[in-house]
């Protein structure tokens, strides 16, 4: 009864306004070619307006006259005229994969298809990333969206990675998107106690992914309203199909190496270049060479023979690449398990992987084991329930951070004469009970070898919701999610990692907890109704976040031997510590969505965001933001252009914030934790401002939507503008006030760009040969930040100017070396009196002004994927590029790209250095000691574009045929690689880096002993059932 | 209609749901901070004024401050007959080669704590109305509080200033004066010009001298009096008042109760040899447990040494062969190193990581009373002669018969070498840093460029 009922009110409801004499009726049942019933179709008698929507079974009926022909139509697939001759058949509708007809998800419930998107909107298939050897969603994104720019920072595997969505809208607030999993926005910030930011989006599994949208514009975005100026990126899992349960196993192995050696001196160039220092030196005492206190001796004896256990003047030419001892190749191992199906009722997905991978440098590894259900239950007629569960655990041997002398990487600094062993005792050099002196820095190896550092992380993604059809076309979904990270991190360092872990004389023991419990629950109103040429949609609802994270931490020295590495053994307990932080959000959102005739769209959305980050003053804001499309196409003055099978114009204008500056910062406070050996002690650290609120950014994006010869050309070009304002920023104040900064809604900043998207089939048939290439140019500009000095990166040398992108290198400008005497020299770049450049050069780094000598973010980003396929075989080939970005590599370059200033192995390129007047070089005398260049100048500020072969693979896939008798449905073998190949003029490793000591929105580029990426190759199997 | 009523139930459920979620949770947002508090409520009563005493005393802890950056940068500026420096922070090297920048961070480091010990200071003194228990406690509170205010300009003069006796000291510029503490919103008066030399000495005499008289005689291991008395000494020394120095000296040895001690070794890594026990001759101090605090002195002269275990540090500081050579023979304090060349020679003061950070020692009270009543023929307490032979005796030295300016000045580099004077005393003593004059601007730190650029009122230091 409760059926007929519904079915009949659904019925007569659709039928208003609807009277058409009716001879007969039809029934019928629409499916996919896998037999899974598609809900939701439309069946419209062609040539008017009747209709009627398949239901949950596929099923429709329709009263409808003889001899007439019936329209399918539904979203995801191509659309099927069936005769209406028939009183009852089954309509088969074939996948759509043409881009244009693509579901795009837009958050709290929402999806349209692609062709009907007002705001902007890219979409990045699950199928696209899947097995691929990037262990993060972040990262997996890079050059698949125009528009994102993604640099993984850094090789060390488990890291935090930069992404931009449309350029950097913040100085000191994230600029990071927004990351929502399945409706919950998920922690995505670092919670490390050691070595640069983790990435908590490596517990997600990628391969669980249906798709990724990067909400982009302010249409798209307004209704993650204060969330939404970085761009959102909404992740969605799979979900089950009814129809028969399909098992697919992959398996994948292989290795991953870094990408590049760095050429550095052997030890007969070293010996000549520290030995012309000396010589140097001397020359200026007028002490003979052969003084045993002359330079030369001092280098010869102390250094050279010293550093070397006295090896180096037995042979002077056996040199130690101390690369060799600190890049490794690195396992990869992969297996996934994937489990889809259901009935009518029941759909679920499951899976499950164990991911190890080692780093390419060593002591650097990764496991990760996820499971994942997700089911969705048909309760009854009106009600659907559904729930996803993803459990992981992430376990990571982190290596320290950049800057540390423990960073592998900071080997190539020690001497090439010095060996890896130390020949007194038969162990790593450096190690007690040899001298400790030696080598000329801590040797990196020993914290691999006599320390550890593991950061373990188990992460529950859950959410379920319940979806009630309440009248027809109206539905209300409420949804409540948790995302819990419960991350544990244990160190120990043995007593021979003493000379730099200097409290370890007796072994030192860290435990660390982080516990982040972020709920989330949206409830929502969905109201659709189709009526004619009329279509309109809207969604109205709330949503409440509330997140807590809780931080402990103990440590302890004193173990009675290294077996015992817990701190329950520790005789001082040094240190224990436990904090937490919250934050609120409550938001109430409206989307609402007008289409006429299929021609023209008008949408308009807006979010009121509260928050406990804001004063009190200014706690509540409002976002909204209205777009408008026109498909042209439609329109009868474009029907005979044969060629162009699509064109749509789109504008939007929002606006949206970014309110992701860390909690409590609207406060004045004391801190407790300024205790003075025993005796508990408070004192002020943060000055008030009730006003503070969230960062504003207003964007305005204007596009077309295009397809050509039956769409098998499609594309999108899009220019944007992007003014952000009120930004949240630490406001330097004198330290004479005690404090540094402040916290305060100041300055402007813009980001204009340019994305252009082209997709093509450009052969069909039994070769196939598709095309996607994405382009995306951005140029930020910061506008007013009320003369604020605000630096960061290597030196200090990252800044905010006015009138400039974030974060370039402001430094002073060098000019080469003088070919008379082997000076290093600077344009000195003060201001005349008629405010020109003084140009002319300098010797005295003091007098060099400083200028604009770089930029971190590039102009250009790009992708671009070929796919082929010929009979069994598909093959891929993806490239990504930046382009107009500098680096810095001062942080290295100033011991060892410095003239052997220092003892540090330098650079093999500073042989090129200057040695007798008219020498024509850039690369200044070796000064022994004294500098000579080696200050902070643009010397050091590189190109830093490249052209990365990312990922190609090479399969074949076994036909059915070949397969029946095994009872397997598919079986597909293949080949993957990844950063095969880097075009580039990058001097130092990798290109593609961010030193992790550093980082922060403005210090971006920088270079400091930073590992490469890996360059990864992978076999595989791949096997459905 | 039994489903359609139902429903129309099921969604007017669901409204009232969400309207009860919402207005549940607009209270949620009044969300409170864990390990700060919020500032109305942080100095209500006398315990929160001694909790922010103690958290000055953090203050001036901290590593850039008396936890040892300012006496490293004291000794290592332009020091290369004494140091071979082999660090990597670029900061020091360049202070070591004298070719600091505007931006060095230790300065600009430096420069933050200081000021940020002196606004705690300030909250302290502004709230001393609130120590209500005893007037000696409130004293007491006043008295530590200036007591921390003048040393930390005193710092500040040593390092960012014309020393007292280059040129005119009132017109040379000292430093920025804050007296008050900072309130939020930032104002105008915030932004504070320079202070003459004169004006901030005047200031730190006038706060020590008021110090000495309001604190207690014994405090634990906080200040006590004759800490205010020890630096005053220390003050007139560069003022040049030999008669309040020698007068502020005698005032420490003769009322402190403080002895030396026995053995000049006792006074050293006290943490691996006594469990941090402060040595009686420490008279004002750092206190550095395995829990808090930081040694500068041992982070950069330390090393980690098989021979003491326990010991530790960057091996940044390494002792040049040329300073043996201020040491008499026979001298205890002559073999107070490791290592047999700068390359690997190293002080054997600050081995020792959770050790005590020393300000001023009672050794340095004789030297200095000898010193000033040698300068004015006076006898105040004791002979010049009787001081530094009480000083050599302990070195392991002869008596001297008689005693010469030069004699007590020798006297005094021996025992307080690589204790964070050397620039202080070779610019109130007109003396070279090797081969830089006494009164070179390069001796001077920068004002820190991020000062500079947020505050228009400054002007720079000669020659950045």
């Amino acid at each position: 009864m409760k059926k007929f009922f519904l079915l009949s009110f659904l019925a007569s409801f659709l039928m208003i306004g609807v009277a058409i004499a009716q001879n007969t009726t039809v029934n019928g049942k629409v499916t996919d070619e896998a037999g899974a019933p598609i809900a939701g179709a439309s069946v419209l008698v062609k040539g008017t307006k009747t209709g009627v929507n398949s239901d949950a079974q596929g099923n429709f009926t329709i009263a409808v006259q003889a001899n007439k022909v019936l329209e399918v139509v539904a979203v995801g697939y191509e659309s099927r005229q069936v005769s209406t001759n028939a009183k009852s058949f089954l309509i088969v509708l074939k996948q759509d994969v043409k881009s244009l007809s693509e579901v795009v998800v837009t958050g709290f419930g929402g999806s349209l298809i692609k062709k009907e998107l007002t705001g902007n909107i890219a979409r990045v298939k699950g199928k696209d990333i899947e097995y691929m050897p990037t262990p993060s969603v972040d990262a997996a994104l890079q050059g698949k969206a125009a528009g994102v720019f993604v640099n993984s920072q850094s090789g060390k595997l488990g890291q935090a990675v930069t992404v931009r969505v449309r350029g950097n809208s913040s100085i000191s607030a994230s600029s990071q998107p927004l990351y929502v999993l399945d409706g919950v926005p998920v922690t995505a910030n670092d919670n490390s106690s050691y070595g640069g930011d983790m990435n908590p989006l490596t517990d997600i599994n990628p391969n669980d992914i249906e798709s990724i949208e990067v909400l982009k514009d302010a249409s798209a975005g307004a209704i993650y309203g204060s969330r939404a100026a970085n761009g959102v990126v909404l992740i969605t899992t799979k979900r089950g199909k009814s129809g028969k349960a399909q098992i697919t196993f992959n398996l994948q192995t292989g290795y991953s190496e870094a990408t590049k050696r760095l050429p550095m001196l052997n030890s007969t160039q070293y010996a000549e270049l520290i030995l012309e220092g000396a010589k140097y030196n001397d020359d200026a005492d007028g002490t003979p060479y052969d003084d045993p206190y002359s330079w030369t001796s001092y280098v010869k004896n102390d250094v050279m023979d010293y550093y070397s256990y006295g090896e180096w003047s037995k042979d002077p030419s056996k040199t130690y690449d101390w690369q060799d001892r600190v890049f490794q190749k690195g396992h990869y191992r992969q297996a996934d398990l994937q489990l889809r199906g259901g009935n009518d009722k029941t759909k679920f997905f499951s899976s499950m992987q164990h991911l190890e991978q080692g780093g390419t440098i060593i002591g650097n590894e990764l496991t990760r084991t996820t499971g994942r259900l997700n089911v969705d239950q048909q309760a009854n007629n009106w009600l659907d329930v559904g729930i996803s569960l993803s459990l992981s655990r992430t376990y990571n041997k982190r290596l320290p951070d950049d800057n540390a002398f423990s960073n592998p990487l900071q080997a190539v600094a020690l001497m090439p004469m010095t060996p890896f062993i130390d020949p007194t005792t038969g162990l790593d050099a450096g190690t007690p009970p040899g001298d400790l002196n030696i080598p000329l820095y801590y040797n990196p190896v020993l914290s691999i070898k006599y320390g550890s550092f593991a950061q373990e992380v188990f992460r529950t993604f859950g959410n379920t919701y319940l979806k009630a059809k309440l009248l027809p076309g109206l539905t209300f979904q409420s949804e409540f999610g948790l995302d819990y990270l419960s991350q544990n991190e244990e160190s120990y360092f043995r007593s021979e990692t003493i000379k730099n872990q200097t409290r370890a004389t007796n072994g030192l023991g860290t435990n660390t907890g982080a516990f982040i419990t972020n709920y989330n629950t949206n409830s929502y109103f969905n109201y659709t109704k189709v009526a004619g040429v009329h279509n309109f949609n809207a969604t109205f609802g709330m949503q409440y976040q509330q997140s807590q994270s809780r931080f402990n931490f103990t440590e302890g020295t004193d173990f009675p031997s290294n077996s015992y590495q817990k701190i329950a053994s520790a005789a001082n307990k040094t240190g224990g510590s436990s904090s937490q932080s919250d934050f609120r959000f409550l938001s109430y959102f409206l989307r609402s969505n007008y289409i006429f005739n299929e021609k023209y769209i008008v949408s308009a959305s807006g979010r009121i965001d509260q928050s406990s980050r804001f004063g009190k003053d200014s706690r509540s804001g409002f976002f909204p933001a209205v777009s408008a499309g026109w498909i042209m196409s439609n329109e009868s003055f474009l029907k005979n252009f044969e060629a162009l099978s699509f064109l749509k114009a789109r504008a939007s204008y929002g606006i949206v914030g970014n309110a992701e500056i860390g909690n409590f910062p609207q406060l004045g406070l004391f801190t407790g934790g300024a205790g003075y050996t025993g005796t508990g002690g408070q004192r002020p650290t943060q000055l008030a401002n009730s006003q503070l609120q969230w960062e504003t950014t207003a964007q305005f994006d204007a596009g077309f939507d295009f397809g050509f010869f039956n769409n098998r050309i499609t594309g999108e070009v899009d220019y944007y503008v992007k003014n952000t304002t009120d930004l949240l920023l630490n406001v330097n104040i004198p330290a004479t006030t005690g404090f540094g900064s402040v916290v305060k809604n100041l300055g402007a900043l813009e980001n204009k760009g340019f994305e252009f998207v082209l997709n093509t089939q450009n052969t069909v048939g039994a070769f196939k040969w598709n095309t996607s290439f994405n382009v995306a140019l951005n140029q930020g500009k910061v506008t007013d930040i009320q003369g604020q000095v605000i630096e960061g990166g290597v030196s200090s040398m990252n800044r905010v100017v006015e009138g400039y992108p974030i974060g370039v290198f402001f430094t002073p400008e060098f000019a080469g070396v003088d070919p008379a005497n082997g000076d290093a020299l600077f344009f000195k770049n003060t201001k005349n009196a008629d405010g020109s450049l003084d140009r002319t050069t300098t010797n005295d780094y003091n007098e060099a002004q400083r200028i604009v000598a770089g930029d971190p973010n590039p102009d250009v980003i790009f992708g671009l994927t070929n796919n082929f396929s010929f009979k069994g075989f598909d093959a891929t080939i993806f490239f990504n590029g930046v382009a107009g970005n500098q680096n810095n590599i001062y942080g290295m370059g100033r011991y060892s790209s410095a003239s052997m200033l220092y003892e540090d192995n330098n650079t093999a390129d500073q042989l090129g250095r200057w040695q007798k007047p008219g020498d024509i070089t850039n690369i200044p005398q070796v000064r022994l000691y004294t500098v000579n260049g080696s200050q902070a100048s643009s010397r050091y500020i590189v190109d830093g574009s490249y052209i990365r072969l990312r990922t190609a693979s090479l399969g074949y896939t076994f036909n059915s045929k070949q397969l029946s008798k095994y009872k397997i449905d598919k079986l597909r073998i293949y080949v993957s690689g990844q950063n095969l190949l880097t075009i580039t003029k990058y001097p130092y490793w990798d290109p593609e880096v961010n030193a992790d000591s550093f980082d922060s929105n403005i210090a971006k580029g920088n270079d400091f002993y930073t590992p490469p990426q890996p360059r990864t190759f992978l076999v595989g199997v791949n096997i459905s059932f | 209609m039994k489903i359609f009523n139902l429903n129309i139930k099921n969604s007017i459920f669901a409204c009232i749901a969400v309207g009860m979620i919402a207005i549940g949770c607009e209270k949620k947002l009044d969300v409170q901070p864990y390990q700060t508090l919020s500032e109305d409520k942080a100095l209500l009563t006398e315990s929160d004024v001694s909790g922010t005493l103690v958290g000055a005393y953090d203050a001036v802890s901290s590593a850039a401050a008396y936890g040892g950056d300012m006496m490293i940068l004291n000794d290592l500026i332009g020091n290369k007959t004494n140091i071979a420096f082999r660090g990597t922070f670029a900061a020091l090297n360049d202070a070591y080669n004298t070719i600091m920048t505007a931006n060095n961070s230790f300065a600009a480091a430096t420069w933050s704590s200081a000021y940020n010990t002196i606004n705690v200071a300030n909250n302290v003194l502004e709230n001393t109305s609130k120590v209500t228990s005893s007037a000696t406690r409130k004293n007491s509170v006043e008295g530590q509080a200036l007591f921390l205010r003048a040393s930390m300009y005193f710092e500040l003069l040593k390092l960012y200033a014309k020393p007292f006796n280059d040129g005119n000291p009132a017109t040379n510029l000292g430093v920025p004066l804050v007296l008050t503490a900072t309130k939020a919103p930032i104002k105008e008066s915030d932004y504070v010009a320079r202070a003459t030399v004169k004006a901030v000495y005047d200031q730190v005499v006038a706060d020590l001298i008021k110090a000495e008289s309001l604190m207690p005689s014994t405090n634990t291991k906080f200040a006590t009096k004759w800490a205010a008395a020890a630096q005053l000494s220390r003050v007139y020394l560069m003022l040049g008042n030999y008669t309040e120095a020698a007068a502020a000296a005698n005032r420490v040895i003769a009322g402190s109760g403080k002895s030396m001690t026995p053995e000049f070794k006792n006074n050293w890594f006290t943490y691996i040899n006594f469990g941090g026990v402060t040595p009686n001759e420490y008279i004002f101090y750092i206190k550095v447990t395995n829990q808090d605090g930081a040694n500068s002195f041992n982070t950069y002269y330390g090393a980690p040494l098989g021979a003491f275990p326990g010991s530790a540090g960057r091996r940044d500081m390494r002792i040049q062969n040329a300073h043996l050579n201020i040491y008499e023979t026979g001298d205890i304090r002559r073999a107070f190193f490791t290592g047999t060349s700068s390359a690997s020679r190293y002080t054997l003061k600050h081995l020792d990581r959770f050790g005590d950070v020393p300000v001023i020692r009672l050794a340095e009270m004789y030297l200095t009373r000898a010193e000033a009543n040698f300068r004015n023929s006076t006898t105040v307490g004791a002979t010049p002669l009787a001081d530094v032979n009480l000083i050599r005796k302990r070195a392991g030295l002869a008596d001297l018969t008689s005693v010469t300016l030069d004699a007590i000045l020798k006297e005094r580099a021996s025992e307080l070498a690589f204790e964070g004077n050397n620039l202080f005393e070779s610019q109130r003593l007109k003396k070279s840093i090797g081969t830089i004059d006494w009164n070179s601007p390069k001796l001077i730190l920068p004002i820190p460029q991020r000062e500079m650029d947020v505050n228009k009122q400054l002007v720079q230091n000669e020659g950045y």
